[in-house]
Order: structure tokens, then sequence, then C-alpha cells
């Protein structure tokens, strides 16, 4: 695919397809919705971090006028267990409670009062147990306590398996690479570098909080409305956790969701469709179950803590030899999409240098708080955090430049990564020019007073998107030239409506207002694995392109008898379809349909011009032992930041004086969107996670769980318009849609690094845990000192 | 239930309602005026900002009571028809909506201020609207539209 080449609509920055929805306040959100006759749910959660269930007495809840319905987890409601990779979860609670917040009990009510006041007239009895939260504790072979007493004899997923850890009973997944032998590397490197680096819980802060709406209709079946950024994903968890056949559930995902950033379990949903199953005689009423922004803070998936431990070794010429590391994520009492980031967090560490011995061990590991999980970057901006600060050390030790240093042992095309698979599309050189021109680097700048202290860094990252994976589209041509795409991906903000209207505009040449994109509807919009890992550009594009091309051929095939012409030499633009070479012989599309008497436009055969298409991607699960696979990822994005800082020494505080971000995503489909990724991910989630933001907790209590006292980044923590800048680095990939691959997670994987390093250069310490708050940076400056 | 009078986006509204009831909770749920979106109910995102007598109001803070007889404006009155308001129009053209759910106020926020101070500077801006939180976009490109937005 030849990236130069000039296209009508890809590569231009269009307007986002939503915009004007949304900037006048006509966006209709699920939490917007309501339903005649509907009720709202409130949940009863435990308060203890641990325990076993004694009794659950809801006789006082039931009895309260306006109340509908009340659930608990017993056999009837909660049948079966569901989960991402380890069906470990019940929609409420049976037997014991594994964290503060996890549900027991639920309620349906007139009014979200009422059905608060039910949830408080509940009375659970509860038994306490020994509980764990420390992940080193927890991942110990005699841990002080196990969460799943029967892990073992749980139900997996067959595609993606996790695997156990004979010896470890609270390892809920274990993934391992070993290429060559790193022990004999740091044999015969000249230095070897042992540390430990680690990252706090965070919470993703959608500012849409979690939300779902549920009803049965008169035939009995369960329609849900939700936030969810996998339709597919929620259909599976919704029906087997009930015991329900897939064509018993239908699951619609409203055209907008405010924001998701991995961090879209559809708790709320499932709280909903049971409570609309469990009513009485009929009718069954629709029940809205909206988290507080409390509960969305407290009870859904964070980005896990995590422990690096990474030892390198070195020559003295700078070329790292041998690289091994343990990664931990610290968990929660259910494994949910956490089974694969923990798995996951390894790809990045594992393709970013050129590395002959390489040793991984990762894990991830039960305690007893909620579900941590994916988080955009998926445990990579984790690992990378320990491999990149890890890089700079080593570079001080050998007196070499931290940018030359990564550019030697920097992976590059055909090379081989830790799963001894070739490399195809890196630019990670080339984002690591870019980035540090941008902060000209290299340049030494003056604080404007002796207690301000002024450092550079730089750090190198990559994502990868997953594999195996699968997106299909239906695209459907309207008679009056209006094209239409059935998808299932979410736009959830990041503005994948927009590109795929450019993608069919391309391909029909018809102006991007001339295309829509429905909203995922399981009944409607075909299956798609879900809107994670940055794979929606690259799959679903691809699958969109291949259902253009079927529709076309279908548009083909019925123009060619009325234009007398062969279906190859035909070609469509401006809702017409003409002879290559001689655009006189044409006819509109609409032409191709009858008006009917009465009304309606009918073809004389096949019912509709609708192109379908899967792209389907198998790769190649790794070795259960080595981790070797020709294939275990789809693609990789390529990223380099680089961070000027400001350390007042006198308060502790971190002013970001100039950032800088350069991604690789293959072909920007649309520059100006590309752009709004890489500000979010590193203004927003970049710089809070790596400075500000922290989930607190006291055993197994959150103690922020208000935007109060959990702080994400404002108008005012962020550089000025002149101090970032953000690059856009092409390096097409020979699968993707015009050369596409992806960019949302690629854009915060090194950003803590980056700013980390340029505060060491800045004051001359070196911290090992983030975020990096004023009182870490006092604290550490007084153990200098003294 | 009380009465309640006021004028929404011009128009003389007259209802009765539970006393408890927010302002953000009266437009969004008893009016259907949806544009103007719970995120916390607790005054710290700024999602439900609309204008109360020209001024910004998180109307999650302030009972709809208390707004007997004032002037409310929202986003939806803020392009009645087609034509969107420059603010409007700059937030669209420069990028600056990804998931949209903090864009209601943060357009009312950005509208009661370029009211207040037609030509602002980027520093203004951005004190102007520290109280709306956005999660998707780092604000870069929401800072740009408002000093696009107060050029014209």
């Amino acid at each position: 695919m030849n990236s130069k080449k000039e296209y009508q609509y890809i590569g231009k920055s269009e307007y986002n397809v939503n915009a004007t929805a949304k900037a006048t306040g006509r966006a209709k959100y699920c939490s917007d919705m309501q339903l005649p006759g509907m009720l709202y749910a409130k949940v009863k959660r435990s308060p203890y971090p641990h325990a076993r269930i004694v009794s659950i007495d809801i006789s006082q809840a039931e009895q309260l006028p306006g109340v509908k319905a009340v659930i608990v987890g017993d056999e009837n409601t909660c049948p079966a267990r569901f989960g991402a990779g380890v069906a470990d979860e019940y929609v409420l609670a049976r037997n014991k409670v594994r964290y503060v917040g996890d549900a027991v009990a639920a309620v349906a009510a007139e009014s979200e009062q009422i059905a608060q006041e039910a949830v408080d007239l509940i009375e659970v009895e509860y038994e306490e147990l020994p509980a764990v939260f420390d992940g080193e504790e927890a991942f110990k072979r005699n841990p002080p306590a196990v969460l799943h007493e029967d892990l073992k004899r749980y139900q997996t997923l067959r595609s993606v398996p996790p695997q156990f850890d004979e010896n470890r009973p609270n390892v809920f997944n274990y993934f391992r690479i070993r290429r060559n032998n790193a022990e004999d590397g740091f044999k015969a490197a000249d230095f070897v570098f042992e540390n430990r680096f680690e990252t706090a819980m965070i919470h993703h802060v959608q500012m849409e909080s979690h939300c779902g709406v549920a009803m049965v209709d008169d035939s009995g079946r369960l329609t849900v409305w939700g936030t969810s950024s996998k339709p597919y994903g929620m259909h599976r968890d919704i029906s087997e956790s009930r015991g329900l056949p897939s064509s018993a559930v239908r699951i619609i995902i409203p055209a907008h969701v405010g924001g998701g950033f991995g961090g879209r379990e559809p708790k709320a949903e499932q709280i909903a469709a049971s409570l609309a199953l469990a009513q009485k005689g009929y009718p069954k009423r629709p029940v809205k179950m909206k988290f507080t922004r409390e509960e969305h803070l407290s009870t859904t998936t964070t980005r896990a803590h995590y422990i690096v431990d990474i030892k390198t070794g070195v020559n003295k010429d700078g070329t790292i030899v041998a690289n091994k590391m343990r990664l931990l994520l610290v968990g929660g009492a259910y494994a949910g999409t956490g089974y694969l980031t923990a798995r996951n967090a390894a790809f990045g560490p594992a393709a970013n240098y050129r590395i002959e011995n390489f040793s991984l061990d990762a894990y991830g590991v039960y305690t007893n708080q909620r579900m941590a999980g994916a988080y955009r970057g998926f445990g990579n901006a984790e690992s990378l955090w320990g491999m990149e600060s890890q890089m700079d050390i080593i570079a001080e030790t050998l007196n070499m430049d931290p940018l030359e240093f990564r550019l030697k042992n920097c992976i590059d095309e055909d090379d081989l990564n830790a799963f001894e698979e070739v490399m195809h599309s890196v630019g990670g050189k080339a984002c690591l020019r870019a980035a540090a021109e941008a902060i000209e680097w290299g340049k030494k700048t003056e604080a404007a007073k002796p207690h301000l202290k002024r450092g550079k860094g730089i750090a190198l990252g990559n994502k990868y998107s997953i594999a195996p994976t699968a997106s299909a589209a239906i695209v459907k041509v309207h008679p009056d030239g209006l094209v239409e795409l059935r998808t299932s991906t979410v736009d959830l903000g990041q503005g994948s409506s927009t590109i795929f209207c450019q993608m069919i505009a391309e391909e029909f040449k018809i102006p991007v207002s001339k295309v829509r994109v429905l909203n995922p509807d399981t009944d409607i919009t075909p299956f798609d694995l879900g809107t994670a890992s940055s794979r929606s550009t690259f799959n679903m594009g691809n699958a969109i392109r291949k259902a253009c091309l079927d529709a076309k051929h279908q548009l083909f095939e019925l123009a060619a008898k009325e234009l007398e012409a062969n279906k190859d030499d035909l070609e469509t633009a401006d809702s017409k379809v003409f002879v290559k070479g001689s655009p006189d012989r044409n006819l509109e599309i609409k032409d191709l349909f009858i008006p009917m008497v009465i009304g309606g436009y009918t073809l004389k055969e096949g019912a509709e011009i609708i192109g379908k298409a899967t792209y389907y991607l198998p790769g190649v699960i790794p070795d259960p032992e080595t981790g070797a696979s020709e294939k275990p990822a789809s693609f990789y994005m390529f990223v380099a930041q680089a961070a000027e800082v400001e350390v007042d020494t006198q308060t502790g505080k971190i002013r970001i004086v100039k950032i800088a971000t350069a991604n690789d995503c293959g072909k920007a489909i649309n520059p100006m969107q590309v752009e709004g990724q890489q500000e979010g991910g590193v203004l927003s989630m970049g710089i809070g996670s790596t400075l500000m933001e922290e989930v607190i907790t006291d055993n197994g209590v959150m103690l922020n769980p208000q935007l109060a006292d959990y702080k994400i980044p404002t108008t005012l923590d962020c550089p000025d318009l002149a101090n970032y800048k953000s690059a856009i680095i092409e390096t097409a990939h020979r699968d993707g849609p015009w050369g596409a691959k992806g960019i949302g997670e690629g854009t915060m994987v090194c950003s803590a690094p980056a700013i980390a390093n340029a505060i060491y250069d800045a004051i001359g310490i070196r911290f090992h845990d983030i975020p990096i708050t004023p009182e870490k940076v006092l604290k550490a400056l007084k153990e200098k000192n003294s | 239930m009380e009465t309640l009078g006021l004028t929404i986006n011009g128009e003389a509204v007259e209802v009765l309602i539970d006393p408890a009831t927010t302002l953000q909770q009266f437009l969004h749920d008893n009016l259907g005026m949806t544009g103007t979106k719970e995120g916390c109910g607790a005054g710290l995102c700024g999602c439900c900002t609309v204008m109360v007598d020209g001024m910004a109001v998180k109307s999650c803070l302030v009972l709809a009571l208390q707004v007997r007889g004032k002037s409310v404006q929202t986003i939806e009155g803020l392009a009645p028809e087609e034509i969107l308001d420059p603010v409007q129009q700059a937030f669209i053209e420069n990028g600056a909506i990804q998931c949209g759910y903090c864009s209601a106020g943060m357009i009312m926020s950005s509208k009661a201020y370029l009211q207040e101070n037609p030509h602002p500077s980027e520093s203004q801006v951005r004190h102007a609207l520290s109280g709306n939180l956005c999660r998707c976009t780092g604000y870069h490109k929401i800072v740009k539209a408002v000093l696009s937005a107060g050029e014209k």
C-alpha cells in the first residue's frame, strides 16, 4: 500500500460526524434514557473486604411501597459465573464477598430514593474472613487468604487460555517468555542492573458513569442498553451468567458513550438485566441502573497496582544483551480483563528493543480489592515504566546519551522480538528522533530562580494490538445513494464513526455526509471483538473495505445489465455508476431501484444491495513454555515521548515545561483525530498517572471516591499550547487499511518514564514508583540533602 | 410540591416540582433537556454547567426553586435552530469534542466567560475553564477552540 498516494477522504481532517449533536446537547447517552414506566435500581454492597455471607434478609425491603423487585445472589438470579477469561464472578456475590463494594443485593423501585431506602433495609449477616491486599503476600505459596478456592475448576476461555500456577493459589494467569538464555547473557555482560518499579492503582474517570437500562419485551426477550465498549462481550456475559440462549438477549449501545479507556465492564448493565428479569408477573417494567460517581470511582475496574522487577545486562558499547523481568499485576477479587492484561503487559518490553536473551514471568494475582484490568495501554504503561526508567539508569552508568542508547538498541524492521516474531512496520527510531527534536534535546535551559531545577527526559514505547481477533461489517447502499454502515464498534469519543465514514466515502467516492453509521445493536450489527486494543481502525477498517468491495460488486452486477457493459469495467462516484473511461455511460444508483405502487422501492432481484465481510486474524497463540510465536499480535504502534520539567525544590511541585509525543500509527486516516488521541493520552492520562492520580485505600475501602479527592488534570495542570508538541509518524503496515494501524493506547505507554527521566535530570533523584507527588519529591529531596 | 416560574431559553415556564429537585434534575429529568448532563452531582466536574442570568452555574449545586424568576440558558438554547453559536462552531472545527459528555458544560462555561471577556488570553481561558473536567482531550483543542471563538 502506497501511503504517499493522494486520497479524497483518507488522510483528511474531516470534522467529527457526531460533533454537532454533541456541541448542541442533542446527543443522547445511555444515562439520558427514559422509558415509559421505568424503574430505578440501587445496589447493596459489602462493607467487608472478605467475608462469608451468613444470611440476607430482604423482607423489609420487599414490603416498602414502590419496590418492584429485590434480588440476591442465588440459583435463580445468578445461576452461572462469567468472566473475560476466567469465569470467576457472579452478578451478585454468592456465599462470600471478596471486596468492599462487592454487590450482594439489588433493588428496583419507582424512584432512586425508594430504591436506596430499600437497600438500606436489607440486612446482611457476614462472617469476616482474613483479607489480603498486598500483592506479594497474595502471590505467596501460602497466602494469608485464598480468594477462589475452586479456581482450578472454573471455566476458562479456550481461544486465549489463562495458565494457573500449581503452587500459588491466588494466581489467575501466569505467562512466560524464554528467549535463549538470560542467565548466560548476564554472565557475559559487562554490567548488570537490577531494579524494582511500581505503579499505583488508578481509575479511568470516564465522564459518563457506568449505566445500563434493561427491558423484557412481550415475548419474554431481554434487551439491554449500556455503556459497554464490547457489545458482544456484554452479550456473552449477560446470556451466559443467566444460562439464557444467546438469541434470547439483545444488546444495544447508544451512538454516544461518555469515554471508555478500557474500563467499561458492563456491571451496571448486569444489575439492570437481572432486575428486569426478576420482576414477578407482567408487565415487566424497564429498569435503569446508573452508578453514582462514588460507586463508579470505588467499585468499577481500575488500572492495577503493578510491581515490575527488571534485571538487564549490557555491554560497554551499549548493547543490551539480556533482560529478565517479573511483572506482577496486583489484581482484584475477580480477574475480569485483568486476566489478559497480566499476560499482555509482557508485549511492550518484548518488542521495544533487540535483545538476544530475554526471560519474563508475568502474573496476575487476586487480592481483596475491586477488579483491576484494562486501562489504556493494557499493562504496557506499567511494564514500560519499569523498562524505560531502567534504560536511563543504564545509559547514565555507561555515560551514554539516553537518546543515543535507545537508538542503538531500538528494534527495527525485520528484527526479531522476544517472541521471535519478525517485526514489521516499526517507527520507533523515527519517533525517538521526532520527540527529541520537539523539545530541543541536548539543549539546557535555565529556570528563572535558583530553587527551580530543570531537566529533560525521553522514553520509547510500543503497543501491540490483540490477536486472535475478528471484526465484521455490513454496508448497505440505499436507493437514494446513502451508504449505511452496520458495525459493533462503539464510538466512545475516539472518533471511530468519523473514520469509518471517511473509509466508505473513499470507497464509494461520495461525501462523508452521504455515509451514516448505525449504533451497535446485536440484532442488526454483526460481530466485533470489541472497541479495545486500538484495534478498530485496523480490523474494522479492513472489514469495511472488504464489505464495500462486496457491495460494489453487487451494485456493478445490477448496473452492468442496465448499462450493457461488463461489470468489471464499472466504477462508482457521486452516487452514480459509470463505465471506466466513458463517464457518459452512467446511471444513478437510484435508477437501479423501481419505485412501487403505494410506496417504496425494489430491486428486481437480490432484495437489497448489502455488502458484508469479516476480517479475521487468527494469530498464533504463544507457546505456553517459551512464549514463542510467529504472530502473537496484529501489529505494533510505536511511540516516543520527551519532556522538560521544572521541579520546585521548595514545594516539591513539578511543572511540565514542555512535552512532546511522536506516534507511529501507520497512516492517519484523520490527522485531527489522531492529534486528539495523542493530546488526551499525554496531557490528561499521561500527566495524571505520572504526577497526580492514585486510588488510596485503607483495609480495602477507597478513601478518595470523589473527584474532589481523586484528582485528574484540569486545564491548569496541562502545559500551554506552545509547550506541547505532537508528531504523526506514518510507517505503513502491509495489512492495514491504507497502511493504517491504530493510535489510542500508544499515546500514554511511555509518558511516565519520559517525565520521571526528566525529573532525574533536574534533581538527580530516581523515583521508582508513580505518581510522583510533591510530597514524595520533598521527602526525597530531604533524604538526598541529609 | 411547589410552584416554580422561570424563563428557560427565553421561554416562560411554570411547573409544580418537588422542592428537593436540583436544577440539573429539573432540566434533565423533568423537562427532558438532556444536554445538561449529570457528571458527579457534587459540583466537581462541570458537565451540568448552564447560565443563570448570564452567569455560568453548576446546575447540580442549585435547587430548581433557587432560580425562581430567573433566566436560565441551557446548551439547547444556544442554537435553537440550525445556526450554531460561534463557540459551538469553534469546538467542532477545532476537534475539541471527543466523547462529548463534558462538551455542553464546557461550551456553556466558555460562552459565559467570553461574554464577560470577549478576547481572552490563553491563561485567562485556562483559569475560566479550570472547573470543567474533560478526560478525553487534555483540553488542548478546547483551549484552542475558545481562543479562536474569542478572536471572532
